[in-house]
């Protein structure tokens, strides 16, 4: 039986990480596949709208689904309901407020952090009253306050902005509307022919028309995404939101194609009409599939991607490998022991699959931004706790690497909630050559030594507590920790070199002490510190260790504590939360660093004389 | 004797510690103070001197109350030095060790270097205009320009630091004089008007008699480039009075006086650094991502012409690719109302230095670290026992 249980565990990780792949389930039976895999240009870049989905309700509220009394919604269908019914939507709890004054702004208790676009409607001039005097503040030297209800302001011009991205939300049919318009249109023309150009604004054709035009101009500039792919002989970045697909006829006399199809669409979504709805829908990715071939199948691959959920899938395996390899230390350890490694592997597989979905997504190297940088972090410092088990076979490695894999992905996971994860890149950081080098060293340096970090912890943890820790597995150990400090040494050096070859580059400053390059110099400083300490035998095994550990600070602070520098608008919500985090962090390292400081008859291990 | 002494504790590895604690300690304290200071005040206050003063209020001097950042890369110079006399050899076990720490050398040289000589200046340049000069980011200068030569310019420049209240100036071969009567570091100019009780309207000649001065706050730190300083300057021939004349960065056009049967043109700018060659812009782009502000990429289409050097070509500068020439790099750095580019102008005579440094480093770990693979390379610093390396490095 025994034989067994690490084939099985193996079996029931695989299960669930393939389990990504199962049919999503939505409380609704239209064909929600193919209505979020529609394309849509966001944010400077084409992704399916069930990214938008996604992204829009985890910035109002936080997370990726909608609770309610009604029980689970999912994102795609929460944004059909905003984009196509407005009224219902406005009932939908979906902006989150924690700051507590800006609760107490709007008179609402402390007991409810939810809160509707209608509960909110009667607040919307005082709080943009509100935002209107933070904005005038320099963001980082916004107060908490100011930066929260300058966030609220934006969300909800987000949501209102969102609500006109298909339709006009006073409207009661907007597809009869837009056929009015086209009548209109016609004699407007006519009447416009007619008078060879010299009309006067009173003809009612003409007035009826100019109407019409400014409703859409309105529109046009309030729409969130732009749904309607360009024109036959335009360009491919001229995609339009409805209010722009109905101005074309300015010029051409027609309105876009798939306008009516889009108002219909929605129409179709608001009267529960599944069969009208099908009917679009496949007038809509039919013309689309002529039109921008290769494109659904391109936005497919996202929804996918977005559907699978890797990171949240290998976030529990790590979990799991970590519990079970914790267990193996104290009964069963042969069994559990091998189990741990094998979910470990399917965990890495799954981390691995997400990280290359995304450079193949979105075309650039692994690391562009702070989230894709924490998926880095602990997919490279798996990579390198993986060769180390492999070497050692000892344990030690597979727990390291499971708490980091799991820490670094939940933090992935929060800093995702400030939007897209695949932005556009700035000029100045347009680059794939140097964010492949530069960005991806320095970051491997960052997981280094979190690595030496993390196996100090468990040096210094048994060290002391556990008597079962030997003398010898302490000695490995202690050589791990060398051997990826010296490592992250290099990267880290490496790594700051070529972003000051990059920063001469762009502009001609080999050095120019920018926060971002500081934290990574604090690094090397650090750990050059802890080598030549250990070379010069200025400190011993257990005070490399504690130094190692300390290593962590420093990089939680090269890696984070820069962004804190000036919290501002974008970084609210989670930088707050982020800071608390990071203190966290830093006082439990502190706390280890304290143990490991113990005089050796508090060492209970093979280490000390505390038996 | 006595000095193997002194290298011997020069080469101390506590010392090394120490110096590379002292370097952490102050890049932390440089980066937290940058979000009040700005980078470059910051950077002068922490890195580039030998100490970090503090002014007490009430005081009347600053006192030195921590070591600098130049004193923390001196001393681990010294230290480095030293320990190439004492310790490290370039013999084949160190080899490795010998090549990255002279690499650190010279990137310490380096940024020694760039502190002491590199000059940084903006060239701002608008569609269809040619520049032979860059223009300094805070320091202003009152030039005085003798235009009677319709052929050539005569011109005097002055650091408005050596300006002085009430102290008049006169600038050689001319034939007035000039005494600053007022001087506002940043100030906002309207339309003369005399209601407003903050207006400043000292100027009696000029154009500055229709104007008033508004004096702002000062920016320090990174926007101290914002600043547009307003100067009243009052020009006397001899015992007579010329009146008071307003000048400013803000003006389009400098102030005009005839004087002697001479003409001269007066005026407030940032100082200029004459180039021995010429360029011209010929068209500036820029790009945003659709739908967003984000931007995509700048570039701007410049001519360059040198006839010193037979120059004579067009150049594209954008993002990541800088024109060097004349020991100048020429990058793209913003622009101003869509045909305005504005190019940051480096002259770093120690550019090459970090990229030299890194290649010995590069050198240096490339065996250190094979050497490690193999397992020959003992440890060098101190006495410890070979071993324990040969894991992952």
């Amino acid at each position: 039986m025994r034989k067994w249980i690490p084939w099985i565990v193996l079996g029931l990780a695989a299960l669930y990480a393939l389990a990504g792949f199962s049919r999503p389930k939505y409380s609704t039976d239209f064909d929600w596949v193919a209505v979020g895999e529609l394309p849509v240009l966001q944010g400077g870049r084409l992704k399916p709208l069930d990214t938008v989905a996604r992204n829009a309700l985890l910035t109002f509220r936080g997370k990726q689904t909608l609770r309610s009394a009604e029980g689970k919604t999912s994102a795609l269908e929460w944004l059909l309901r905003v984009l196509a019914d407005p009224s219902r939507a406005d009932k939908d709890k979906v902006f989150v407020i924690h700051d507590p004054d800006v609760l107490g702004l709007l008179g609402f208790q402390m007991k409810d952090k939810y809160f509707s676009f209608e509960d909110l409607g009667p607040h919307l001039e005082r709080i943009r009253d509100q935002a209107e005097r933070a904005s005038r503040i320099e963001s980082r030297e916004r107060s908490r306050f100011q930066g929260a209800v300058l966030n609220l302001h934006e969300r909800l011009m987000s949501y209102q902005m969102l609500r006109h991205t298909i339709q006009d939300p006073q409207s009661a049919s907007f597809t009869s509307d837009i056929k009015a318009f086209l009548v209109q249109l016609a004699t407007g023309r006519e009447a416009l022919r007619a008078s060879k150009g010299n009309l006067s604004g009173d003809n009612p054709a003409i007035a009826a028309l100019a109407g019409s035009f400014s409703r859409f101009q309105f529109m046009a500039q309030a729409g969130y995404f732009r749904f309607l792919p360009p024109l036959p002989g335009e360009g491919q970045e001229q995609w339009r939101n409805m209010g722009e697909g109905l101005l074309v006829s300015l010029t051409s006399g027609k309105i876009h194609p798939l306008a009516e199809h889009y108002a219909a669409l929605v129409e179709a979504f608001r009267k529960n009409d599944k069969a009208g709805f099908g009917t679009e829908l496949g007038a809509i990715r039919g013309y689309l599939a002529t039109d921008q071939s290769g494109l659904l199948r391109q936005m497919g691959n996202e929804f996918i991607f977005n559907q699978s959920a890797p990171f949240y899938r290998g976030m529990v395996l790590y979990v799991t490998a970590f519990l079970l390899v914790c267990v193996s230390w104290l009964r069963w350890t042969e069994p559990l022991g091998r189990s741990a490694y094998r979910v470990l592997l399917v965990a890495f597989a799954v981390h691995t699959a997400g990280l290359i979905a995304r450079i193949v997504l979105q075309g650039r190297p692994p690391v562009t931004n702070l989230y894709s940088s924490a998926v880095f972090v602990g997919w490279a410092a798996v990579l390198m706790a993986v060769v180390i088990e492999a070497l050692f076979r000892r344990g030690f490695a597979l727990a390291a690497a499971a708490v980091t894999g799991f820490v670094t992905l939940i933090i992935a996971h929060h800093l995702s909630s400030t939007g897209d994860t695949m932005e556009m890149m700035r000029a100045v950081l347009d680059s794939n050559f140097w964010l492949g080098t530069h960005v991806v060293t320095i970051t491997i340096g960052y997981s280094a030594t979190f690595l030496a970090g993390g196996l100090a912890h468990i040096y210094i943890l048994r060290g002391v507590f556990s008597r079962t820790f030997s003398a010898d597995a302490a000695k490995s150990v202690a050589q791990m920790v060398y051997g990826v400090v010296c490592f992250s040494l290099l990267f880290t050096f490496v790594g700051t070199v070529l972003g000051g070859i990059w920063a001469d580059q762009s502009w001609g400053r080999f050095w120019g002490w920018d926060p971002k390059e500081n934290g990574a110099l604090l690094i090397v400083l650090w750990d050059a510190i802890a080598l030549h300490a250990r070379s010069g035998n200025l400190v011993g095994e257990k005070g490399f260790m504690v130094m190692a550990v300390f290593g962590n600070i420093i990089t939680a602070i090269s890696w984070f504590g820069v962004n804190m520098l000036g919290i501002g608008l974008h970084s609210y919500g989670f930088m707050d939360a982020a800071l608390f985090w990071l203190v966290a962090f830093i006082l439990v390292q502190w706390a280890v660093m304290f143990v490991g400081s113990l005089p050796d008859r508090q060492w209970r291990s093979a280490l000390g004389t505390g038996r | 004797m006595n000095l193997q002494r002194i290298f011997k504790l020069l080469a101390d590895l506590r010392l090394t510690i120490f110096c590379l604690g002292l370097l952490i300690v102050l890049v932390a304290l440089c980066t937290v103070a940058q979000v009040k200071l700005g980078v470059f005040e910051a950077v002068e206050k922490y890195m580039r001197g030998f100490f970090v003063w503090w002014h007490p209020a009430g005081l009347p001097f600053a006192l030195p109350v921590f070591p600098g950042g130049a004193t923390a890369g001196l001393l681990l110079l010294l230290n480095l030095l030293a320990s190439f006399v004492v310790r490290l050899r370039p013999v084949r076990e160190q080899i490795g060790l010998w090549l990255i720490h002279a690499g650190l050398v010279i990137f310490v040289l380096a940024e020694f270097a760039t502190g002491m000589f590199a000059i940084e200046t903006l060239m701002q340049i608008q569609e269809g205009q040619s520049r032979n000069y860059t223009e300094s980011r805070d320091r202003i200068e009152l030039a005085v320009v003798d235009t009677t030569d319709s052929q050539s310019d005569a011109v005097t420049a002055i650091p408005v630091s050596r300006l002085g209240i009430g102290r008049p100036i006169t600038p050689p071969g001319v034939p007035f004089s000039l005494t600053v009567k007022g001087y506002f570091e940043n100030a906002a100019v309207t339309e003369r008007t005399a209601e407003a009780p903050m207006a400043v309207n000292m100027a009696t000649a000029g154009s500055g008699a229709a104007r008033s001065v508004f004096p702002q706050e000062t920016a320090t730190g990174d926007d101290k480039a914002n600043n547009n300083p307003a100067c009243f300057l009052e020009i006397t021939q001899g015992e007579k009075s010329l009146g008071v004349w307003l000048v400013t960065t803000l003006a389009a056009q400098p102030e005009t006086l005839e004087v002697g049967g001479r003409k001269f043109a007066i005026s407030l700018r940032h100082e200029r650094h004459y180039l021995p060659f010429r360029i011209t812009l010929k068209d500036f782009r820029h790009d945003v991502y659709p739908g967003t502000e984000i931007p995509k990429n700048f570039s701007s289409l410049v001519h360059l012409s040198d006839p010193a050097a037979g120059e004579d070509r067009e150049v594209l500068i954008y993002m990541n690719s800088p024109l060097r020439h004349g020991g100048k790099a020429f990058y793209q750095s913003g622009y101003r109302e869509d045909t305005i580019s504005i190019l940051q102008v480096v002259d770093n005579p120690g550019w090459l230095l970090p990229y030299v440094a890194f290649v010995v480093v590069g050198v240096g770990m490339l065996v250190q670290f094979l050497g490690h693979f193999i397992g020959f390379v003992p440890r060098v610093h101190g006495g410890r026992a070979a071993g324990g390396g040969a894991t992952v490095a």
